[in-house]
Formats: structure tokens, C-alpha cells, sequence
């Protein structure tokens, strides 16, 4: 039996199970989610017109099987519950993966690098297509968007994409994943405390300061201020990108990555004192889970994170400040510019692939990223949890995500709006093929800066000297 | 000379061993020559276009890594101070349980606990349920007995011993367990002699029980210290080597070489002198177990 | 023996203390596994609160559900001991008791396999497995399973085999029975005891890996222990879930170690207390 016939007959078997059990268990959907996600693609299943509509063969790889790698969150499986949809569209069969956040990478460059295309896709986060174009691991998607028996244009609306998250996929001149769900930074502040000591949220970095400064009160649990501390590239790593652009600081010095000028020390040592003097202490060692549970809890004044977070903010199960939040763009550095985070979740296509895998891999990216699927996960979604991350500025601006994103708090929907569309800044990190190992670098410095075991200063020449020799190789 | 029957046993030794030894073989040592080759080649991910034979570079690398010397100051301390801990506090324990009239067996089997849990579960669940601030019932202990929160795992210092601490709490009933087997097994005449020659209690341990347990302690020693030397998953739930490079034990340095910084080839070296570490302590335990 | 109350009072006290610093994490995680996530929330934790059953029917069949994965666990586990055990047992005999060519060599060649560092090996296991096609199967885990586990339990068998007096094979070899049968029948049955010890740690072993279970897995094979970090840092902390799936996941091994304490003591003492003579 080759390994073919094994992956076969284990699809068939598969098949079979799902034939009895519908959609929901097997993908993992909950059996309290089911019933309703059960009518819900019974509903949608015959709804596949917003699709036929585009003027390419939805049906031209079918029977192909494809793996597609996820990670664990509400944003995928609300795509996976949908997959239904995509067969009937399609006649491709897609299996989903849920690989843990933490090994995602890894398992996809092993995977990659090895060349075995066990993986149509993963889920990839934008700063690795440097890495995966020079090793040439990826498809250029640039023949797949041109070529229009594979694509519609006017269909697809390519452009529709958020431009930041699109260049933010793009490597020398050419895309190489498409955006599927993303995210910026915003400022979240306590509005019912703001508004009795009549406070603004903060325009300037110093302004954070100063009202973290008003409304720090230890002794009472709360908390002036807080930012995602723990080590790691989409960490810490994801913060202080954003201070060190705004303090003017620039990544390179001619050809040469520079992460210890006098603007890095500067934005690390506002970074360190800010948390020091206003952080709960144990917020070195804090992910964007934990900030956003302690603000939940009404122990934070305001933070900076993910706009996504905003969900847990809201879940009533656990969030005690339900209303009394308010969502601001991020305060300007000293260099007078606001600089939110560039984010997306991309998929692309492995070039291992058989040529018509790959063919069945661009329907599904095209699938995923369409506008209609896109509204299906979100607002449309029937479960409990609406995707926020859209993909489409037409989407962001429509009446019925607008209605969504208001319901999170004062201000959601602006601020993040603006932040995408004004404080992007594709220069936010350095995209070159080492950043795995850089941004590990950097992250390691910057957490030994912020629990005080070296000075900004002395943290950065290490990170410097450890980034001379990752580049030199 | 060989007599026909002793060609016989011979053979069928051979034919019951062989099959453990090749899969071994296969497993381990294959692999292990693979590790070997790829540590004097470049295998680094992020940089593919240079590759090749790299002759000692990976090795002579180290020397100036400043975080490698760090990696090995900490497997260092890490494994002495486990181990150290472990032995003090179970034979210690040992020693007064045995006077305990009745109630050994409750201790023995809430002994049992920590050390068949997976290490990664234990690591995760001090990391959340425990040592967290805020959250954890240290830190909510610590606060109500008036000595403030601490960022158990967050602070440089705290975080290392932290993860000490969690070590010594999973592993020391195997030592505490060990030994008191082994003192429970000695024969009571010895110290009712002892007692007659109105030897003290002190001396009595040091000049009769001592001697008796030092193999047992030995061979607790080199297993603990083994343990110690491949420990992973515990550190890499609580802390993953953090903060900084706090806890960042040769294990887990090469483990982040490997898989966050892509750098195999590196890793591959740094895995070998792991591996050099872990042969030549075991060597010298080994050489300290027959010389009595 | 005299000795005053007080030093009796003290020793029990110690011995209290331990006893609580051992169980404690684990009945503090089973405490929160009975919370709501706003109870585990709740500042400074409360030990009255409404007890919950929801994390459970969670974690075992809601959307987070872990039972694939502690199906995952026992079959990798039961496998890996079965193998473990069948290759084992003869190579303990043939290096305890058989006149082995080699046998110093093989000894020290087993004992040395178990100081690999695993950190190091899994490239070479991840790029094997997949030359093979065996990455995400049971087989595959299994096999790299055996690294581990075989190394350990010939070592452990070994103590057992030198154990059985040897008159007891030579009467039967006496006999004109053959070896095979002399193993079989008689020294097999002697070692029955040292065979529980050694399937009940292989067995624990095994359930409890996490670093090859991460790296080799996948969908079809995923452990309970990788399982376990779904429940942090996707979205949320799931503090209370994570609770209850730790206690699912050491429910098992716990069991297993209570009704198994005697042999897990003698598994853990033996070589050690006799004094280890062997090479």
C-alpha cells in the first residue's frame, strides 16, 4: 500500500464519520455549538450563489485532499465549521489541523524545509515570508492573482485587502500569502474612571504616563498601565516596535540591522519605567491572555494590545468592566507619529505540492479570503463568537461590522478603523529572512531589560552583538 | 574451549539480545551520528544559502557565547542544587519518619503524587494554578502570612529558584522513598549494639546507618543527577528559559537554537555538549560508586 | 523507645507538612477545576463558591474536548509497553543470566543510549519519520518511544532477572529442557513481580513524554500532555479548564500510582538497596 492508498482510505473512513456525524464533531466544534451549527450550514449549503458568481471554475481540482494548518482560536474554527460549504463548493476535500500556538512555526518549517508536503497551508504569520521566499518553500502568489481561470479580479477585489497587511505579505514585489484574519494595536482605557477624573486618553506617550500616574492606586488594586512583557518575537517583540518607531528610531543603518542606537535605548527605557513604576509587577511576564483577564478583572487603568482582546473584555463570563471601556489610537512617540502593529494570519501555498494540489490550495486561500466568507465568520456567524479581524476595508466600513464593533466599547470601531488605515508603518519590524532568530534575540534582551537583570543600554549591545552574528551567518 | 552446549547458550543469548539491540541501534545510534555530522555543518534555516561542512565552527562558536556559558553556569547550578536538595531533605525526612510510630504509609503514598505526574503538567500548573501572582496559591500564602506577592517566575533570581524549587518539590519523594526503603531494610541488631556501646545518636548515624545507605544513596545521587541533567519539559511549561535567559538551561538554550532561532547546526553542537556533560558526570559517579 | 509527647507532636508535624506540600497543588488544581472562571478570578480566591461541573463536560465533551487526546496517550502508551516489554524481557535475561558475548560492552551500550539528549535527537527523528511516512501515526510514535523506554526497562529487568536463585533454571536445564522453555516456564514466572514494576513505569513513562509527543504528533496522534497547552494563550487563559484537564490527565497515573504504590517503591529501590553489585 503506498502512502497515498493509506492517506485514501484513512479520508474514507473519515469521510464516513462525517457523513454520520455532519459537520460538528468532527471538527472539533463543541456539542453545545452543534445544533445550531448543524441548521446553520443546512441553511447555508445551498447558498453557495455569492460564490458561483465569480467567473472562474470552482470545481477545477476536485477530488484533491488538502491539509490546512491552523492554530487553536475562535477566528479559525469558525472557518472550519464552515468547510462544508467549501466542499460542496468545491469538491475538495480540506482537513484542518490545530497545531498549539507555540509549535505552529515549527512545525510548519520543519514540514517546509524538509519538502514533503504534508501541509497545503499553515497559517502564517506575516513576518516569516522573508525566510519562506528565500528558501523559496512558498509559492509567488502574484501568477496565481494574474491568471483568470484561477482568479476573478472583480470578484476577488485583491485590492479590497487591507494595503498594510497585503505589503506586509509582499517580498520584493511579489505577495506570497493572503490575509485572512488580522489585527492592530489600540489603546484600551477604563472610560467610567477616565471620565471622573477627567481624563483624556492619551495622545503622546507622555500623556500615558501622566494618566497611568493619576490613576495608579496599588493599595486598591489598580493599576496605572500595563504592556505584554513576556519574552518572545510576538510578544514583547510586538510591542516595542511600535515605541521604538514612534521615538523616529530606524531599524537599519545602511545595509546593517541596528537594534542599540540612542532611539532603541531611549523607547526601551520608557518601555522598562513605564512598566516598573505603573505595572502590576508580575506584567514582565505577561502575554496578551493575562493583560486583557487583569483589565477584565477592573484592575488596569489601560493598556495597549491587540484590538481582538477585546472580546475577552466583553465576555460576560468572566469581565467585570462590560461598558466602561474606551478604545483610543496609539499616543504619538516623541518623534510625533503613532505606529500601530502590522498583523495577519496568511495563508500560503507550499511549493512541494503537486501542481494540482496547488490549484486546490488557491481555491481554498481564495475561499477563505472572499469577502462573503469573510461576513459568514463574522457577523453572519451564528455561534457566539463573531470574528473581529476582517480582512476587507469594505467590510470594516459596512453598516453590519460597524453595528459589531460598537458593541465592544466606546470608540472600538474608530480607533481601530484609524489605526489600520493611518498608523500602519511597514518599517514596524525588520523583515529579513533571519527574524526568527532576531526577533528571539531582541525579545530575550528586552525582557532582561524590563526584570531589571541589565540595563536598557547594556540589554541592547548583547541583542546587538548576538544580531551581528546571526547576519553575518 | 568451548563445549557444545556453551556454543549453544551462546547462541541463544544472541538470539534474545539482538533484537533490543538492533532497534536500539537503529534509534539511538543512527540518529546519534546524524547529530554528530550535522554539528560540523551549517544547517541554519534562516540562512540557506550558506551551507557546507563547517568543520569545528559550531564548537569554537560557543566559546565566545556569552549565553552558552551562561546555559552551562545554570545545568550547573540547576543540577546541584536539585540534587543536593533532594538528598538533604529525603534523607532528613527518612530519618524522621522512621520514628514516627504510625501514619508512614499515608506519607508514602501522598509520596507517590508528584512523581508519576508528567513533568510538562507540572510545570504547567505551578506555572498557573501555584506561582502565579495574583491567581496562585503561593503567592495568595505568601501574601496573607505578610510577606508581600512576588513574581515567582518573572524576577531573574525568583524565576531560578522557582524552577528549582519545582523540581525538588516532584522528585524529592523518590530519594525520601529510596532511602526509606533502605533504612527499613537494615537490621535492627546493628543499633541495639550500638545503643549498648552507648554510642550517640549522632554517632550512631554517622558510624553505623551512613555507611550502611551509602550505596542506596549513590545510586540515588547518579539517578537524581541524571534526571536533573535531561530535565525539560517542566522548566519549558513554567518559564520557557525566561525571563531573559533566567532559567535557561543548557537543555532548553538548545532546544530554542534548534526551534526558534532555526540555527540546527548549532543546536546539533550544542546537543553534543550536552551530551559530553551528561557522559562525563555519569563516568565520574560512576568511578566515585566503586571506589569505596 | 521513650520519647516525649513533644517530639513525637513535632515529628508528626513535619511529616503533616510534607504531606500537605505534596498533595496541596494537586487538590488546589482540583478545587479550581470546580470553579466558574470568574471564581478563579476572584480576588483573594474564595473557598466558598458554587461548584461547577461545566469545566468537565467541557474538557471531555465540549468544544475543548480532550478525550481524542487521552485516547492518543493510552494507545501510544499501551503500544509502547507492549513492544517495550517483548524486547526487553529477553535481552534482560540474555544480559542478567546468559553467557552473552559481549555482554560488558552491551550493558554499557544500553545504559549509555538512556543519556541521549532528547533535544538533540528529534531533528533526526522528525526527518526519519517522515523519509518513511510515519510522522502523525501511531507506529511512528511508537517506535521513537522505544528509545526511551527500552533502554530503561532492561536496565530495571536486569536487577530482577539477578535476583532468581539459579537453581531453579539449573533443575530445569537438568531436565533436558530446553532454554527457551527453561526461560519461559521457569524463570519468567520468577519475575513476574520485576514485569509489573517495569510495565507499570514504562507505562507512566510513556503517558507522561511531552517532547517528542509535540514535534512527532499531529492530528491523528496527539497526547493529552501537548493537548494540555491549548487552554492558554490562543485568545485566553482557561484557567478553570486547564484545571480540570490537568486533573483528567493525572487522574490516571495517580490511580495507577496509588493501587500500585508497593511495586512503584520497590520498582524505584531496587538495585539501590541491595547495594547494586552489578559492573
Amino acid at each position: 500500500m503506498t502512502d497515498r492508498d493509506k492517506h485514501t482510505k484513512t479520508e474514507q473512513i473519515n469521510h464516513g464519520r462525517r457523513d454520520v456525524l455532519r459537520t460538528a464533531a468532527v471538527l472539533g466544534v463543541g456539542a453545545v455549538a452543534a445544533p445550531y451549527l448543524i441548521r446553520t450550514a443546512r441553511a447555508q449549503a445551498a447558498d453557495l450563489g455569492a460564490y458561483t458568481s465569480a467567473k472562474i471554475n470552482w470545481r477545477q481540482a476536485e477530488g484533491e485532499q488538502i491539509t490546512v494548518g491552523v492554530i487553536p482560536a475562535g477566528y479559525f474554527d469558525n472557518l472550519v465549521s464552515l468547510s462544508q460549504e467549501f466542499e460542496a463548493l468545491t469538491g475538495i476535500k480540506v482537513r484542518f489541523e490545530k497545531i498549539p500556538p507555540g509549535q505552529v512555526r515549527q512545525k510548519a518549517m520543519l514540514d517546509l524545509s524538509s519538502k514533503t508536503g504534508t501541509y497545503a497551508t499553515v497559517a502564517t504569520d506575516c513576518m516569516y515570508y522573508p525566510l519562506y521566499a528565500v528558501n523559496k518553500w512558498v509559492e509567488p502568489l502574484d501568477t496565481y492573482l494574474n491568471d483568470t481561470s484561477l482568479t476573478d479580479p472583480s470578484w476577488f477585489q485583491y485590492n479590497d485587502i487591507h494595503k498594510a497587511w497585503r505589503d506586509a505579505n509582499t517580498v520584493d514585489g511579489k505577495p506570497y500569502a493572503i490575509p485572512y484574519d488580522g489585527e492592530m494595536t489600540v489603546q484600551v482605557y477604563r472610560k467610567d474612571l477616565y471620565d471622573a477624573k477627567g481624563l483624556k486618553p492619551a495622545e503622546t506617550l507622555e500623556q500615558f504616563v501622566e494618566n497611568a500616574k493619576a490613576l495608579h492606586d496599588p493599595s486598591n488594586r489598580l493599576w496605572g498601565a500595563a504592556l505584554r512583557g513576556f519574552a518572545g518575537a510576538g510578544q514583547n517583540m510586538y510591542i516595542y516596535p511600535s515605541i521604538f518607531r514612534s521615538y523616529g528610531g530606524n531599524w537599519m543603518s545602511g545595509d546593517k540591522i541596528q537594534v542599540n542606537s540612542k532611539e532603541a535605548t531611549d523607547s526601551l527605557d520608557w518601555y522598562v519605567d513605564t512598566l516598573t513604576k505603573y505595572a502590576p509587577q508580575a506584567v514582565r511576564n505577561w502575554n496578551w491572555p493575562d493583560i486583557a483577564d487583569a483589565f477584565a478583572q477592573g484592575t488596569l487603568g489601560a493598556y495597549i494590545d491587540a484590538h481582538s482582546s477585546a472580546a475577552v473584555l466583553n465576555n460576560s463570563e468572566k469581565s467585570k468592566v462590560i461598558g466602561k471601556i474606551g478604545f483610543a489610537r496609539w499616543p504619538k512617540g516623541p518623534a510625533g507619529k503613532r505606529v500601530t502593529s502590522i498583523w495577519n494570519w496568511g495563508f500560503p501555498i507550499n511549493a512541494a505540492l503537486s501542481p494540482k494540489a496547488k490549484q486546490a490550495t488557491w481555491m481554498f486561500i481564495s475561499w477563505a479570503a472572499a469577502a462573503e466568507t469573510q461576513a459568514r465568520t463574522s457577523w453572519k456567524f451564528a455561534g457566539p463568537v463573531k470574528r473581529s479581524g476582517l480582512n476587507r476595508l469594505s467590510i470594516w466600513k459596512s453598516p453590519e461590522f460597524g453595528k459589531l464593533l460598537d458593541a465592544s466599547g466606546y470608540n472600538f470601531g474608530e480607533a481601530s478603523l484609524q489605526s489600520l488605515e493611518l498608523d500602519t508603518d511597514v518599517d514596524w519590524r525588520p523583515r529579513v529572512p533571519q527574524w526568527p532568530a532576531l526577533g528571539e534575540a531582541m525579545a530575550t534582551g528586552i525582557q532582561a531589560a524590563l526584570v531589571g537583570q541589565k540595563k536598557s543600554k547594556e540589554a541592547l549591545d548583547e541583542a546587538q552583538a548576538r544580531i551581528d552574528a546571526i547576519m553575518k551567518g | 574451549m568451548q563445549t557444545p552446549v556453551a556454543a549453544r547458550e551462546r547462541r541463544f543469548a544472541i538470539y534474545l539480545f539482538l533484537p533490543a539491540f538492533l532497534v536500539l541501534l537503529v534509534t539511538t545510534t543512527v540518529p546519534l551520528i546524524y547529530l554528530a555530522w550535522t554539528s560540523v555543518n551549517r544547517v541554519d534555516l534562516t540562512s540557506p544559502w550558506i551551507k557546507g561542512f563547517a568543520g569545528a565552527d559550531n564548537y569554537s562558536k560557543m566559546l565566545g557565547d556569552p549565553r552558552f556559558w551562561n546555559s552551562l553556569e545554570l545545568t550547573v547550578i540547576y543540577t546541584g542544587t536539585t540534587v543536593v536538595l533532594q538528598m538533604l531533605i529525603g534523607l532528613g525526612l527518612a530519618l524522621l519518619v522512621l520514628q514516627i510510630p504510625r501514619g508512614q504509609g499515608i506519607l508514602r503514598v501522598a509520596a507517590i503524587i508528584p512523581i508519576v505526574l508528567a513533568p510538562v503538567v507540572v510545570g504547567l500548573f505551578w506555572r498557573t494554578l501555584v506561582l502565579a501572582p495574583d491567581f496562585g496559591v503561593l503567592d495568595f500564602v505568601m501574601r496573607a502570612l505578610g510577606f508581600g506577592s512576588h513574581d515567582w517566575l518573572g524576577d531573574p533570581n525568583l524565576a531560578l529558584a522557582s524552577v528549582i524549587v519545582i523540581h525538588t518539590w516532584q522528585w524529592t519523594p523518590f530519594a525520601f522513598l529510596v532511602i526509606l526503603a533502605s533504612l527499613s531494610s537494615l537490621p535492627p541488631d546493628i543499633f541495639e549494639a550500638a545503643r549498648i556501646d552507648r554510642a550517640s545518636s549522632v554517632q550512631r548515624f554517622w558510624y553505623i546507618t551512613l555507611p550502611l545507605i551509602r550505596p542506596a544513596l549513590v545510586i540515588v545521587v547518579i539517578m537524581r543527577m541524571m534526571v536533573a541533567l535531561s530535565a525539560f519539559a517542566a522548566i519549558f511549561a513554567a518559564t520557557g528559559g525566561g525571563p531573559g535567559s533566567a532559567t535557561e538551561i543548557l537543555n532548553l538554550y538548545t532546544y530554542r537554537t534548534s526551534f526558534t532561532e532555526l540555527n540546527f547546526g548549532y543546536g546539533a553542537a550544542l546537543a553534543m555538549v550536552l551530551l559530553a556533560v551528561t557522559l562525563l558526570v555519569s563516568y565520574s559517579m560512576f568511578r566515585l560508586r566503586t571506589a569505596r | 523507645m521513650k520519647r516525649s509527647g513533644i517530639a513525637t507532636a513535632s515529628l508528626l508535624g513535619v511529616a503533616g507538612v510534607f504531606l500537605t506540600l505534596w498533595t496541596f497543588p494537586v487538590l488546589w488544581a482540583l478545587l479550581t477545576s470546580f470553579k466558574s472562571e470568574r471564581d478563579v478570578l476572584a480576588y483573594p480566591p474564595t473557598l466558598i463558591f458554587t461548584p461547577t461541573l461545566g469545566n468537565y463536560r467541557d474538557v471531555l465533551f465540549g468544544a475543548t474536548t480532550i478525550l481524542p487526546n487521552l485516547i492518543s496517550s493510552f494507545v501510544v502508551a499501551t503500544f509502547t509497553t507492549v513492544l517495550t516489554m517483548l524486547l526487553a524481557i529477553p535481552a534482560a535475561y540474555a544480559l542478567a543470566r546468559l553467557n552473552l558475548p559481549g555482554k560488558r560492552a552491551g550493558g554499557f551500550y544500553i545504559l549509555a543510549t538512556q543519556m541521549l539528549p532528547p533535544v538533540g535527537l528529534i531533528i533526526p527523528y522528525f526527518l526519519f519519520l517522515q523519509k518513511i511516512g510515519w510522522l502523525d501515526s501511531y507506529k511512528g510514535m511508537t517506535l521513537i518511544y522505544l528509545t526511551f523506554s527500552l533502554p530503561f526497562a532492561i536496565w530495571l529487568l536486569v536487577s530482577y532477572f539477578e535476583d532468581i536463585p539459579r537453581e531453579m533454571e539449573e533443575a530445569a536445564l537438568i531436565d533436558r529442557a530446553g532454554r527457551m522453555r527453561a526461560f519461559l516456564y521457569v524463570v519468567l514466572p520468577q519475575v513476574r513481580g520485576g514485569i509489573a514494576v517495569t510495565v507499570i513505569f514504562v507505562f507512566l513513562n510513556a503517558w507522561n513524554e511531552f517532547l517528542f509527543a509535540v514535534v512527532l504528533g499531529g492530528n491523528n496522534v496527539r497526547q493529552v500532555t501537548v493537548a494540555m497547552f491549548n487552554f492558554i494563550s490562543v485568545e485566553q487563559t482557561l484557567w478553570a479548564k486547564l484545571a480540570a484537564a490537568a486533573i483528567v490527565t493525572m487522574a490516571p497515573v495517580i490511580l495507577l500510582g496509588l493501587f500500585a504504590q508497593r511495586h512503584i517503591v520497590k520498582g524505584l529501590t531496587v538495585g539501590a538497596v541491595k547495594g547494586g553489585g552489578r559492573r
